[in-house]
């Protein structure tokens, strides 16, 4: 469906440098990346709004990398949406079919259409100045959707909403996804990755540094950077070694556990996920092979319940429930020992 | 409320000294003029013809040159090339030369010998004492209002809106026409109407270029050389009201209904 061929572009002083994708059709690729990562200029490159320095852009096998911007069937829903503030949003819909040069009757139908799909029939006569964030985007989506493109961008599409729209824009972005459009989605946001994508891709300074399945990506990230957007919080520098055939990382000087898998070079750096180590107020009685004993040092209301931060040498972050906590007998400054399987830590192989 | 501070008051007080001096020459000149006098004066057909004259030829050059200015304006707003500063260094040049310097680099370029001249003459047209002459040099020192003014009226149409109107298939006269000219009309009309009042003042380049046909601040000035303040007077009232009045009416209309005004959200 959309390819994209060693892709690079040098904007000033930021390169985007050899982009390699290949996102088959009926795909919803969610491309995370930082404020100034080059993500949303890949959309623009993407659409034919900036030309690459080298590199190719292949849509449905086609190459359009030269193709003009309004023949190239990709719509863009840019961030804040762009919606015309000196039409009304009727005339927003039908831009795109008049620039086409479709009949009146034609674009009359066409925006009735999308119109109802979209739910914004009762605005259609309004001037956009005065439509909410979630009125402006279905606008921004009709106008882009009435001329049925190809593959569909959408440049941090949740950005500019209210929290308690998310849910909506979400379900109409799954259901178009599930139509079969094609969607390319950038965000700095993993959330939405989590809860949209079915293949994500991970942007870097300019440099695609990961993309696959959210499950490959999320839980076996290969640098600390995609670690980090995987909300692990969790980073050990270690030396690794083998000790009566298995295998054994020791993490500030002194702090030493069990690693499963083998042939590990000498150092690199581990990440345990935050949910996948237990906390207890005292020593358990079954501790399993790695349980290590430590300070309370913060206990934080998170999004999913508790974050407590324990000083074992190097601090560890566990997430745990609200009734898991209220069950526990800690507070700040109190002994903890923690516990995790060895397959629990995972080696970043690009660390 | 929040009280004043000391440095509050003084601004103020600067503030006002500076508008008693745009205000109490003008003041004082009406004030001195009785309403006898103008009605003669609005019935004197020499004044009447060199208003008239002077209206019209300044507001067919701004329209003529507006053909060329607002495109200029939206390069300069858009796009980047080579020696741009130099570009609009050029362009604000009328403003601070003197204006019968300029005056004299327009005669030397519609007269016979000159470039525009000698085309014009071999048209069978005469540029130099001609309405088209007074237009040239009104238009030379009055450009850089319409031109500065529709160059930040395109700066301010967020560049998203274009680039939005690009994917949806418009070509770029089209996106032009219908996103970036509508959203930038307040400051071109804005422009517009500077350009027409500064080329209706001029005196310094129109005098060099054409004493005749007379346009009023040549007969205002003849008048006071000719025969002194007192008989200068009543005409400088008479062309004021006049052009204020014109102000006024291009303002109420360029303020309009409010349509075409750029969103919170389509700018951030």
């Amino acid at each position: 469906m959309l390819k994209l061929e060693r892709i690079s572009k040098q904007l000033g002083s930021f390169l985007l440098s050899e982009i390699d994708l290949d996102i088959p059709g009926g795909e919803y690729f969610v491309l995370l990346g930082r404020s100034g990562s080059g993500k949303s200029q890949l959309l623009e490159l993407i659409a034919g709004l900036s030309d690459p320095d080298s590199g190719k852009i292949w849509l449905d096998g086609e190459d359009i990398t030269c193709r003009k911007i309004q023949e190239r069937q990709v719509g863009l829903v840019f961030q804040d949406y762009a919606v015309f503030p000196n039409m009304t949003v009727a005339s927003n819909i039908a831009y795109s079919l008049e620039s086409r040069g479709f009949s009146r009757k034609n674009i009359k139908e066409l925006v009735a259409g999308i119109s109802g799909e979209l739910n914004i029939t009762g605005i259609l006569d309004r001037t956009v100045t005065n439509l909410s964030g979630g009125e402006l985007q279905r606008v921004a989506l009709a106008r882009t959707l009435v001329t049925s493109p190809k593959l569909l961008l959408l440049d941090e599409p949740m950005a500019s909403i209210d929290a308690s729209l998310k849910d909506d824009v979400r379900n109409s972005l799954r259901q178009l996804n599930r139509k079969g459009l094609t969607i390319v989605h950038v965000t700095h946001d993993y959330r939405e990755a989590i809860s949209l994508a079915t293949m994500v891709g991970v942007i870097h300074n300019g440099r695609l540094v990961q993309t696959g399945s959210p499950h490959e990506v999320f839980s076996s990230p290969v640098n600390k950077f995609v670690a980090r957007y995987a909300g692990i919080r969790n980073f050990f520098r270690a030396d690794f070694f083998s000790e009566g055939g298995k295998w054994k990382a020791r993490c500030n000087g002194n702090m030493i556990f069990s690693i499963s898998g083998s042939d590990y070079p000498s150092n690199g750096l581990l990440i345990i996920k935050s949910d996948e180590i237990k906390i207890h107020d005292s020593v358990p009685l079954y501790p399993g092979e790695n349980c290590i004993r430590g300070l309370v040092r913060e206990i934080n209301p998170s999004e999913f319940g508790v974050e407590i931060t324990v000083d074992a040498g190097e601090n560890f972050f566990i997430d745990v429930t609200r009734n898991e906590f209220r069950m526990l007998n800690i507070k700040e400054s109190s002994e903890a020992w923690i516990t995790f399987d060895p397959a629990s830590p995972k080696f970043l192989s690009g660390s | 409320m929040v009280k004043n501070s000391l440095f509050s008051w003084i601004a103020m007080v600067l503030s006002s000294l500076v508008l008693l001096f745009i205000v109490a020459p003008l003041a004082g000149m009406f004030l001195h003029t009785g309403a006898a006098e103008l009605l003669e004066t609005a019935e004197d057909k020499e004044v009447i013809r060199s208003v008239w004259l002077t209206l019209w030829v300044s507001f067919a050059a701004t329209l003529t040159f507006a053909v060329g200015a607002v495109p200029l304006a939206w390069v300069l707003a858009r796009k980047s090339f080579p020696l741009k500063k130099i570009v609009q260094g050029i362009i604000d040049l009328p403003v601070v030369l003197p204006h019968t310097a300029a005056g004299i680099a327009i005669l030397g370029f519609i007269s016979r010998d000159g470039l525009l001249g000698k085309a014009a003459a071999s048209a069978g047209i005469t540029l130099i004492n001609s309405p088209a002459g007074i237009a040239l040099a009104m238009a030379f020192v009055s450009l850089p209002f319409l031109i500065n003014s529709a160059r930040d009226g395109f700066a301010a149409v967020p560049e998203r809106l274009e680039k939005a109107a690009l994917t949806l298939g418009a070509v770029r006269s089209r996106v032009f026409f219908t996103i970036s000219l509508p959203l930038a009309w307040r400051s071109i009309v804005t422009g517009f109407i500077m350009m027409f009042a500064r080329g209706m003042s001029e005196f310094g380049a129109v005098v060099i270029v054409a004493y005749h046909p007379m346009i009023a601040p040549v007969l205002i000035y003849e008048r006071f050389t000719s025969f002194g303040l007192k008989y200068a007077r009543p005409a400088s009232v008479f062309f004021i009201i006049v052009a204020l009045a014109f102000f006024v009416i291009l303002r109420l209309i360029s303020m309009g209904p409010k349509k075409a005004e750029i969103s919170r959200d389509a700018e951030a």
